[in-house]
């Protein structure tokens, strides 16, 4: 659905978001990951060093597969990186994406910065409207 | 980029944007306070802002909606918020949440996006008078810690921003 919000924006509804298409989807991935209580504990696990499906299982009730479930996910969104080794496939985090979205306030600037661009212009015009028409000075009174 | 702060009340990034204008503080505060002025700058080209109301005192409310042309037709955004700090002319604290037409919060997935992705952000302009001209700091911070919504994205940052801070 979230295809569905980008994809019906103009560019200027975009430029609400600040976010670029890739990075929008990037950020989508993530999110929906870190969407889920289970999942963050996951890396919450992860973030003390890596560890087995075995070991990540261990705080939660839960089968083998269900955890295995949530690795994929967490795979999916390159959260997490799984090693080689059959048996185990011990996991560890990989913060670049956390690391962007830990960013992501910074899409806000140029959305703000076109506001203030807005904004100059339009007391530049507000007051050049108000020299030569002084009876519109009256309105601007707080 | 350098002007971007990270605020050592909150545990997430903030935006900081410093700007001069040319024109006298009680007009630039008009500029966030009054709903008209409001209006004329405050959506992109493009965009309407066909409702702005604002109770500018502490604990007042704000409802803004924002409709812009689509292909599918006219689209809508809504937001509401509450005033925080009023000091006139000088300093403006107010929150930000998407919302619907009624005004209600909305959650990242009634708004069909991810659940965790926060919606609600602050927003503090502060006003400075130089030789008549207006300074203006407006810093935009992401998450408040208190949001009710933020809590559990607050909860997965907090855990994870240590590691990331080591990785680095």
């Amino acid at each position: 659905m979230t295809a569905t919000l980008t994809s019906g924006f103009s560019g200027e509804i975009i430029d609400i978001n600040g976010i670029s298409g890739d990075d929008d989807d990037r950020l989508t991935v993530t999110f929906a990951a870190l969407a889920n209580s289970t999942r963050r504990a996951i890396l919450a696990h992860l973030a003390q060093g890596a560890a087995t499906v075995n070991e990540l299982a261990e705080p939660f009730d839960m089968k083998l597969p269900a955890v295995s479930k949530h690795l994929k996910v967490l795979e999916r969104a390159g959260l997490i990186v799984r090693g080689q080794h059959a048996q185990f496939r011990p996991c560890a985090l990989d913060a670049a994406p956390i690391a962007q979205i830990a960013d992501w306030t910074e899409q806000y600037r140029p959305m703000w910065e076109a506001r203030f661009d807005r904004m100059d212009d339009y007391l530049t015009r507000l007051q050049h409207h108000t020299e030569h028409r002084p009876e519109e000075a009256d309105n601007n009174d707080d | 980029m350098t002007d971007t702060n990270t605020t050592d009340s909150d545990s997430t990034k903030s935006v900081v944007i410093e700007r001069t204008f040319d024109a006298p503080m009680p007009l630039v505060w008009a500029m966030w306070t009054d709903a008209d002025h409001f209006a004329a700058w405050y959506g992109p080209t493009g965009a309407r802002i066909p409702v702005a109301k604002m109770d500018v005192t502490v604990g007042g409310k704000r409802h803004v909606c924002m409709e812009m042309d689509t292909p599918n037709g006219a689209m809508q955004m809504w937001f509401v918020g509450e005033y925080l700090e009023v000091s006139p002319h000088t300093r403006l604290v107010y929150t930000e949440s998407m919302s619907n037409a009624d005004g209600d919060v909305m959650t990242a997935g009634d708004m069909e996006m991810p659940e965790g992705m926060p919606t609600t952000t602050k927003v503090i302009v502060e006003l400075t008078d130089r030789n008549s001209k207006t300074a203006m700091v407006m810093t935009h911070v992401g998450v408040p810690a208190d949001s009710p919504g933020a809590q559990g994205w607050n909860m997965a940052l907090d855990k994870l921003t240590a590691h990331i801070t080591d990785a680095a």
